[in-house]
Formats: C-alpha cells, sequence, structure tokens
C-alpha cells in the first residue's frame, strides 16, 4: 500500500499495528461474551469471506461487464451507468465516512469539482477527454487539501457542518461565475471515444472498468494497514492518538482518497450527462450518496455498493409512479433502516485477522 | 488467492470477449430504427416532480389535447399519435434518463423540454436517435449553441422578448430606462440584450440594477432608480420579486412607467404590488389564448376536457403536437431526417405564436411576444 510515507513520519508502524490489532481483535470476543461465540463468528466469517469477499465480487463484476450482452437498450444502459457512477461515488465516500468516520456533508463538492474541470477543459481548451484526468485528480487533490487542512482538526458536528458549507460554496460559485457557464453550466462535453461500439455502450464500458478497478482499490485500502489505522480513529480518535497514529494525517489520506474518488466519478459524470450544471452538484446528492453508504452497511464495501445501486435504482424504476416515487422512495428507505439500521450488508465486527497479517508481510 | 482471481478475470474476461465477437450487432447500431406502422409515438419530458411541478400537468394536457383532436380527425394518413410524457424534474440526470426511456420506447418526435439545463443533456440522446425536438418551452440560447440539426424552439427566445421591449420603449419615447434583472440567467440574458437594442435605437439607459431574488426590501434598487431619473423601469425577473419592486417604486414616489417581463406575467404580481400600484403596469408577453382575438373558444375547449384553466405553456405543448403531426404529414413518413427537413420547410403554419416559420437557427421567425397591461385583476393587450 502507498501509505507508508504518510504513517512512518515520527511513528512506529510495528506498535499501532499491534495495538489495533488487539483492540479489534478484542471486539467481537466482548461483544458475544460468550462460549460458543468463537465457533459462530469463525463459520460467519467463512461464510461472508467467500460471498462477500470472492465471489459475489467477481460475479458482480462480471454481470456488469455483461449488462450490454444481456440488454442493450438505451435506457438500460442509460441508468446502468448512472448507477455505477453513483456506486463509485458511495465507494469514495465510504472512505470518508465508512472508514475513517468523518461526515463529509458536502461530498458532491469533489464531484463537481471533477465534472467541471474535465468539463471545462474538454469544451474551451478542446482537450480530449482522457487528458482531463491528471488534472482532475490533482485538482480534486488540491480541494481536499484546501477544506481538509483547516477543517480536519475539527471533530464530528464541526466538520459536518464545514463540508455541508464548502459544498454549497462549489456549487454556488459554479452558479455564478460566467466562466462556468452560470446556471445553465457546460455543454457539449465530449466522451472518451466510440471504439467502433454504439457511443453509449463503449462508455458504459469505460465506466465499468473504472467502477470496478476503484470499487477493488477502496476495498483493498480498507483492509491494509491504513484501512486499519482509519478504523481506529472511527472508534477512538484518543486512544488512537496515544497509540502513535498520527491522526491528523491519517484523516487527511482518507479525506484525499475520498476527494479523488469524487473527482474520477465527476469525469464520468460530465462524458455521460455531455452537460453539467450547478443543480446536478445540490444537496441532495450529497445526502444520497451518504444514504447510500449508511443504507448499506458503513466501511462494508458490498454493503456500499448494493446501497448504492439501491440509491441510484429506485427512483428509476418507480417512474411510474411520478409524483408518488419520492414518496414511495423515502418510506422504502425508512423501512429498510427500521428493520436493518445496521444496514443492508453491514461489516463484519471483527478484523480479518488473518488476512491482515498477510497484507502485512506481502507489504513489508 | 491473487492467482485465483486473476484466473477467473481472465477467464470471464475471455468468455465476455468470444460473446461480444458473436453476438456485436446490437452493441455497434442502434437497434432503435423500426417504427410501428399504425402509431406515431411522441414523447414529452416535463417537470412532473421537483421545484417546478406545477408546469408538467399544463403542458401534459396541452399536448393531449392536440394529440386527442388530431386522431379524432382520423389521424396522420390514417396513423394514431400516441404520446408518452416521462419526468425532467428539471434535473439534468433525471431529464436524460427519462429521454433514453423515451429513445428505448421507439418515440419517432421529442414535443417536450421545459427547464433549459435539463433540456441540454437530453439534446444528444435525442440526436443520437435521430429524433426531431420541437421544443416548446426551454428557450435558452445555450440549446442552439451546438447547431445540432435536430432541434427547434418554439418558444420565443430572449432577444425576441428584448426586440419587443425595446420597440416599445422607444416608441413611449422615454428620456432614461432603467433596466433591473433578478441575477439568474433568463433574466440577465433579457436585460442585456434590452440594453443592446436599446443602445441601436438610440434610447438612452438610465441605470442597471441586479437584485438578489428572496429578499423583501428593494430599497436600495429603488433610490437608484429614483436618483437616476429614469422615467421608464424594466423589470426582467419573476412575479414574486417584480410585485415588491412595484409597489416600493410607486410608494418612493416613482411616477414614470413599468413594463415586466413574462416571467412575472401572473395574477400573482398584481396581488402582490397591490391592485392601484399596478394600474397600466405594462408587460411582454408571448401570446396565449387569453390574449388573442378567438383565444376563449380554445380554453373553453380546455376546460371542457380537463376542468382545469389552461397555464402557462399549454398552448406551446398544443403548438408542438401539431407542429410534429404537420411535419409528418409533410414528409409523409417517420424518419428523423425526413422530418427535420419538413421542419425547416413549414411555411406559415398557424400557431398561437402566429405564422411558423423556422430561421435558420430553428428558432420563430415571429417571436410572437406583445405588450400586454395591468387592467383591473388582469392582463390585457395593449391596444
Amino acid at each position: 500500500m502507498n501509505d507508508e510515507p504518510t504513517l512512518r513520519a515520527g511513528e512506529k508502524p510495528s506498535a499501532y499495528v499491534s495495538a489495533v490489532e488487539e483492540h479489534t481483535r478484542m471486539a467481537p470476543a466482548v461483544k458475544e461474551a460468550g462460549t460458543s461465540a468463537s465457533s459462530r463468528t469463525a463459520v460467519a466469517e467463512l461464510v461472508s469471506k467467500g460471498l462477500a469477499s470472492r465471489w459475489l465480487g467477481t460475479g458482480a463484476a462480471v454481470a456488469a461487464l455483461a449488462l450490454p450482452l444481456v440488454s442493450s437498450s438505451t435506457y438500460v444502459i442509460q441508468i446502468a451507468v448512472d448507477a455505477l457512477i453513483f456506486v463509485m461515488l458511495a465507494v469514495g465516500l465510504n472512505i470518508v465516512v465508512g472508514y475513517c468516520g468523518l461526515l463529509d456533508l458536502g461530498y458532491a463538492a469533489f464531484f463537481a469539482i471533477g465534472a467541471y474541470t474535465s468539463g471545462l477543459l474538454s469544451t474551451r481548451f478542446e482537450w480530449p477527454l482522457i487528458a482531463t484526468l491528471p488534472v482532475v485528480v490533482i485538482a480534486a487533490i488540491v480541494g481536499g487539501l484546501l477544506i481538509g487542512g483547516p477543517t480536519l482538526r475539527l471533530r464530528s458536528d464541526y466538520l459536518a457542518i464545514v463540508t455541508l458549507g464548502f459544498g454549497e460554496i462549489i456549487r454556488i460559485t459554479a452558479n455564478n461565475l460566467d466562466f462556468t457557464g452560470g446556471p445553465n453550466g457546460l455543454y457539449g462535453i465530449p466522451d472518451f471515444g466510440d471504439f467502433g461500439l454504439r457511443a453509449d455502450i463503449a462508455l458504459y464500458w469505460i465506466t465499468a472498468v473504472v467502477v470496478i478497478a476503484a470499487v477493488l482499490f477502496s476495498s483493498r485500502l480498507g483492509r491494509g494497514r491504513i484501512g486499519r489505522a482509519w478504523r481506529f480513529v472511527r472508534e477512538d480518535e484518543d486512544a488512537a492518538e496515544a497509540m502513535g497514529i498520527h491522526t491528523y494525517r491519517v484523516k487527511f489520506a482518507a479525506y484525499i482518497a475520498g476527494a479523488v474518488f469524487g473527482g474520477i466519478a465527476g469525469v464520468l459524470f460530465a462524458a455521460h450527462q455531455t452537460a453539467i450544471s450547478p443543480p446536478s452538484f445540490n444537496f441532495l446528492w450529497s445526502a444520497l450518496i451518504l444514504m447510500a453508504v449508511v443504507l448499506g452497511g458503513m466501511a462494508s464495501t458490498p454493503g456500499v455498493v448494493v446501497g448504492a445501486l439501491v440509491i441510484s435504482l429506485l427512483p428509476e424504476l418507480l417512474r411510474g409512479a411520478e409524483n408518488w416515487r419520492y414518496l414511495i422512495f423515502g418510506l422504502l428507505l425508512i423501512v429498510v433502516m427500521v428493520f436493518r439500521p445496521q444496514g443492508l450488508l453491514p461489516a463484519r465486527t471483527g478484523e480479518p485477522g488473518r488476512r491482515g497479517h498477510r497484507a502485512q508481510e506481502g507489504a513489508s | 488467492m491473487t492467482i485465483i482471481r486473476r484466473g477467473t478475470m481472465a477467464a470471464a474476461v475471455m468468455a465476455l470477449g468470444l460473446t461480444l465477437a458473436a453476438c456485436g450487432g446490437s452493441l455497434t447500431q442502434d437497434s432503435s430504427g423500426k417504427d410501428d406502422s399504425d402509431t406515431i409515438k411522441l414523447g414529452m419530458l416535463t417537470p412532473l416532480t421537483g421545484s417546478s411541478a406545477a408546469i408538467g400537468p399544463h403542458m401534459k394536457d396541452g399536448a393531449r389535447l392536440a394529440v386527442d383532436e388530431i386522431n379524432a380527425k382520423g389521424g396522420i394518413d390514417g396513423r394514431k399519435l400516441s404520446l408518452t410524457v416521462e419526468d425532467e424534474a428539471c434535473d439534468p440526470k433525471t431529464a436524460a434518463a427519462g429521454a433514453a426511456k423515451l429513445v428505448s420506447a421507439g418515440v419517432r418526435i421529442s414535443v417536450g423540454g421545459y427547464c433549459s439545463s435539463a433540456t441540454l443533456p437530453t439534446l444528444s440522446i435525442f440526436e443520437k436517435a435521430h429524433i426531431p425536438m420541437i421544443i416548446p418551452a426551454a428557450n435558452s440560447a445555450d440549446l442552439l449553441a451546438e447547431q445540432r440539426r435536430n432541434v427547434f424552439l418554439i418558444n420565443g427566445t430572449g432577444i425576441q422578448q428584448a426586440q419587443a421591449a425595446a420597440t416599445f420603449i422607444k416608441a413611449g419615447s422615454s428620456k432614461g430606462v432603467a433596466l433591473i434583472d433578478d441575477n439568474t440567467s433568463y433574466s440577465t440574458d433579457i436585460t442585456k440584450r434590452t440594453g443592446d437594442e436599446l443602445g441601436l435605437l438610440g434610447v438612452k439607459v438610465a441605470d442597471r440594477q441586479s437584485v438578489t431574488a428572496g429578499e423583501s426590501d428593494y430599497s436600495g434598487a429603488v433610490n437608484a432608480v429614483l436618483g437616476s431619473k429614469a422615467d421608464f423601469v424594466y423589470w426582467t425577473g419573476y412575479y414574486q420579486e417584480g410585485g415588491l419592486l412595484i409597489k416600493q417604486l410607486r410608494a418612493a414616489g416613482y411616477k414614470g412607467r413599468i413594463m415586466v417581463a413574462d416571467g412575472s406575467v401572473d395574477g400573482k404580481l398584481i396581488e402582490i404590488a397591490g391592485k392601484s400600484n399596478a394600474q397600466g403596469v405594462f408587460a411582454t408577453m408571448t401570446q396565449t389564448p387569453q390574449t388573442i382575438p378567438g383565444g376563449e373558444a380554445w380554453v373553453a375547449k380546455y376546460k371542457k376536457k380537463f376542468g382545469s384553466e389552461p397555464g402557462p405553456y399549454s398552448t406551446q405543448a398544443y403548438d408542438a403536437v401539431r407542429v410534429a403531426a404537420e411535419a409528418v404529414r409533410a414528409a409523409g413518413s417517420t424518419d428523423g431526417q425526413d422530418v427535420i427537413e419538413a421542419l425547416e420547410q413549414i411555411d406559415g403554419f398557424e400557431i398561437f405564436s402566429g405564422p411558423l416559420n423556422f430561421t435558420i437557427q430553428h428558432t420563430l421567425s415571429v417571436g410572437g411576444f406583445d405588450i400586454l397591461v395591468v387592467k383591473d385583476d388582469d392582463f390585457v393587450l395593449e391596444k
């Protein structure tokens, strides 16, 4: 993992790693407080490990890639790309909220930064869309530094308020600048090229590959050393700090990683929509992405993916209900949260201990 | 573990490649090219949810009235029209999904589009599917900037409204004009263009103000207008702020004339300004059945069918369907290219805004803007 430089400066990795493992390995034991707990968790772990991590993931990836072969109608492809982009946003926010426990209410800001940066470069300066990607990543990182720098020293509620403000600032700025096209936004954004396929299907496959890679990357990130540091910070920031984790830097890493995910999702969104405007990046979006994370199960990659699919596809499937669709949507969400408060596919309580060791060995 | 996964993935990718090679047909071409012979499918995107949800039913009913009328007369060449309505929610993403749904449903001509920013992403979707768009309401110049051949606007544009306003102001021999907008793209576009037109006509623009929508105290703008000695105020925002502005201008002793743009043409303006303050306020507005001679019959027909008064853009939606039907009749087919050519060649087809001819940019050659004036509780045509 690429977290070495972040963590090495001034810490002793071995100390906190063992501390984190100690801490988390005790958690399930304490919770179950029982005799047969170990065997039960072992079975549960085996099932969820086998299902959730490997076969489910591979199956979902293959299914995603194969979709255009099953149905290639314009509508199916359109909403599938929307859903995939939403998945990418959700796994990105999951790094911030799920892994690290930083409540970010302005995540759409990074999405907007990505979409607007690539949109501006490709329409005003006629760059090919793919060439805008590095600039988008840099812009997202700069955005993350600007807002994360001063605010990550804050905690919980304060951070939520500041990020909420940041999200609105980006949107209102885009709304008021002539350069960004004002309220009507940018239009005529090119796609990546059609590679001899129908243009929307080519974009679908590009999106699918990027999103699958992002999901894999974020889930690996969560399992690695920095992932455990994030979880420790989430569970108890003071204890983490006492154990030698530079909490500020670790939180920063989560925030920047989330920003980059959001930025890249923005590029895909710009290519997909061909026209972007400020209303696409309002608070509702930030809230919906957060909802996907919570609905699916915080810090659980399969859960978050499922949550994102539900949140983005349900309103489309309810299109027939016209005025009622958001009411039904809201009611369904309430029902889910009443009966599954931990999310649809919650994260396992324990740490994947064995695998953690192996990852650590591989890294060093 | 990694090896297993890599193996699985490689196998999956290979399988995918083989399938792709075997049945690549539908992936490389658009499959929506067929047409069923007995109905002509029209599609409409209009806000049914969200901030502009009130507009949707008016547009839908207007379009439905036209569809039913044409079908009652036997349709076009024996083919009936059908109308599919999808929600655009004034949201670009929802609109794009809705457009894709219409394309998949086999719609031949689009007769919808209300919010300009939500209509923009639908242009390329309809264009790729070779579907002509007759847009009844959205009228931003941005819709035309890419010069897509399938896009036609049948609502008057900002520049046409500005020309109507400037001509009227010039005729009234004003000594100085104050232009006030509310900082939205629609509103600033009209003030900017009106200022340009007035410049060409040699009328002095004494003052320009931008106010913030949603406030309740406009004394800053009012004082600036009084200070500039303008004797004509043109407000280009919406009725809520417009009503307050008129009230506060009159209260501060402003004696000159006031005119508002089409976003303020609503009974609420008179209510908010106060009936006595609003008397004699002018407005630039596209023709509606309430203001054109002989329009009462249409309104009565609409009311009888839907049990409610026609609202904003009912007439434009009605006209969009009629124009679409006319183009199909003239073209003798529903092929996108043929219909686009037929639309470009339409000559003098009667719609509410006057005889229809499309300009080279695919906008109305005659904007159809009239000057209305407030009389008692209503806007009536200025004679």
